[in-house]
């Protein structure tokens, strides 16, 4: 007997109202994974969304200008104008003409609507997966550096999260993806490190909105504080338990999302 | 405790005169530098563009030194020293000595608030050149490595650090040998203890030697490089486990 299609047909009925350029299976994390081999154009777009995402480019917002985009970001300015031909298609931008010309964000971009929509069109199957690999990961890379962490080191780390209260959303979210990395890092495998950043990016705007379903940023915060007290401990069995214990509380706060998704 | 063999003595001037290198040859370019981004500045808004432009010739000159294996080297801004960005790199490093742009990295770098690292935060604040790591470098080399900085004097205080990267591969192949000559086991720990290289193959680099038997050891210090020379005149077979 075949297994049940539920997956797929989650995914058809999400993909409905999602843009046509997204190809259905395994795309939950599309929008967020690192450049691959997909050309440059794919690279100046996934900049622009980050930075919408993360409220650097706001609704109605005019964009740098084309040659500022491919200075910046080490491209050809007619690879700009693809990608930006390609997020007009996708209502994202908007072009004026005349003398206040250019291209702006649309009014009613919201900077979590990325994420909404890679987690409406993803299958539960696929967003506890990338929690697993996150997961497993992330507790490599802490159970090693509560093996090899300097006190010194995970107190400076510490420090940092002192301020997360004084900061918008936005830094909020950098702060925390800024702890966690170098905590990974305390665990001295580039390797290890690398694939660990990747994965951050994937699940970061995850993260983000998971904030607004339950695990909101002070409560990930008290997270990497008690994962830095288990890395200064040198417990690396408690490291790796508070790093699947937040992943887990993030799924499952998605999942709910998805059913919910107000 | 035993006192300090002679043998360390010829350690610490190796290592000191390695690393003395990579910090003289950023030394010889800081202060023209902070000539050129001071006049720079005055004619008109500091940009990322002219700042790549400034410092592209003093990281090229870096990369070509050939006595030690110099992977990325460059000027990192102080926060809001730019006109156009809050923080900046001007970075040139890898085979092909290409520019790094952190936004066309896989992973968006962009946005790594560098000013609490080790060898940005350091020598800000002391003024003085530092030697920083082992590390993994998630920002520029992406590979575990020692990074050199000297800061870079600037209207009132620093306006950054410049900076220069070595990989822990290239080291450890430079150095052993040298090291292994001196006889005995040599290890290099940084200001935590960390193990940078040692001739022991059972001691790793990034394991700590806090709490170990070689925490006990004769030790020096390398001045001006704030890393330690730990030697075990044991050898081989006698040194037992770590």
């Amino acid at each position: 007997m075949s297994p049940p299609r539920v997956d797929e047909t989650d995914v058809r009925a999400a993909s409905a109202d999602s843009a046509p350029s997204m190809r259905p299976t395994r795309l939950h994390g599309a929008l967020f994974q690192p450049i691959g081999d997909e050309g440059r154009a794919e690279l100046v777009e996934r900049r622009l969304i980050d930075a919408i995402t993360r409220g650097h480019l706001r609704a109605g917002e005019r964009l740098p200008s084309e040659s500022d985009l491919a200075r910046s970001l080490g491209v050809a300015p007619v690879t700009v104008r693809e990608a930006l031909l390609t997020m007009r298609e996708r209502g994202l931008i908007v072009t004026k003409r005349g003398r206040n010309g250019g291209s702006f964000v649309t009014d009613n971009a919201d900077p979590m609507m990325f994420a909404r929509e890679a987690l409406r069109s993803s299958s539960r199957l696929a967003l506890r997966d990338l929690g697993v690999h996150y997961a497993a990961i992330t507790g490599a890379c802490v159970r090693l550096a509560a093996r090899r962490a300097d006190s010194s080191e995970v107190a400076l780390i510490r420090r940092r999260l002192e301020r997360l209260d004084e900061l918008d959303a936005d830094q909020q979210r950098r702060l925390l993806d800024d702890v966690q990395v170098e905590l990974v890092a305390l665990s001295q495998s580039a390797r290890l490190t690398r694939e660990q950043m990747k994965l951050q990016a994937e699940f970061s705007p995850f993260l983000a909105l998971a904030a607004q379903a339950g695990i909101d940023a002070a409560a990930q915060g008290e997270s990497l504080l008690r994962l830095s007290a288990a890395i200064d401990a040198g417990d690396p069995l408690a490291a790796s338990a508070e790093t699947e214990e937040l992943i887990d509380a993030t799924i499952n706060a998605l999942i709910r999302l998805q059913s919910d998704p107000h | 405790m035993h006192s300090a063999p002679a043998q360390i003595d010829g350690v610490v001037d190796i290592v000191r005169d390695y690393f003395s290198q990579p910090i003289r040859m950023l030394q010889s370019w800081v202060n023209v530098l902070a000539d050129e981004l001071i006049e720079a500045r005055s004619s008109s808004a500091l940009t990322r563009n002219r700042i790549d432009a400034i410092v592209k010739p003093y990281a090229k000159k870096t990369l070509a030194l050939t006595s030690v294996p110099v992977y990325g080297a460059g000027f990192i801004a102080a926060i809001d020293l730019l006109a156009d960005s809050r923080s900046h790199l001007a970075w040139w490093q890898g085979k092909n000595q290409s520019q790094l742009i952190l936004a066309s990295q896989s992973v968006n770098k962009e946005l790594i608030d560098y000013s609490e690292l080790e060898w940005y935060r350091v020598p800000m604040v002391s003024g003085k050149p530092h030697v920083a790591g082992p590390h993994v470098d998630y920002l520029c080399s992406d590979e575990y490595t020692i990074t050199v900085a000297v800061p870079v004097p600037g209207e009132g205080s620093f306006a950054g650090v410049a900076g220069l990267d070595l990989l822990i591969d290239a080291v450890e192949r430079d150095l052993t040998p040298q090291l292994r000559a001196m006889g005995g086991e040599v290890t290099l720990v940084n200001a935590v203890g960390r193990v940078v290289i040692s001739t022991d193959p059972s001691w790793a680099t990034g394991d700590s030697v806090k709490g170990s038997r070689l925490a006990e050891l004769p030790r020096a210090s390398c001045e001006g490089v704030a890393l330690d020379v730990i030697f075990d005149p044991n050898n081989g077979g006698l040194s037992g486990t770590p």
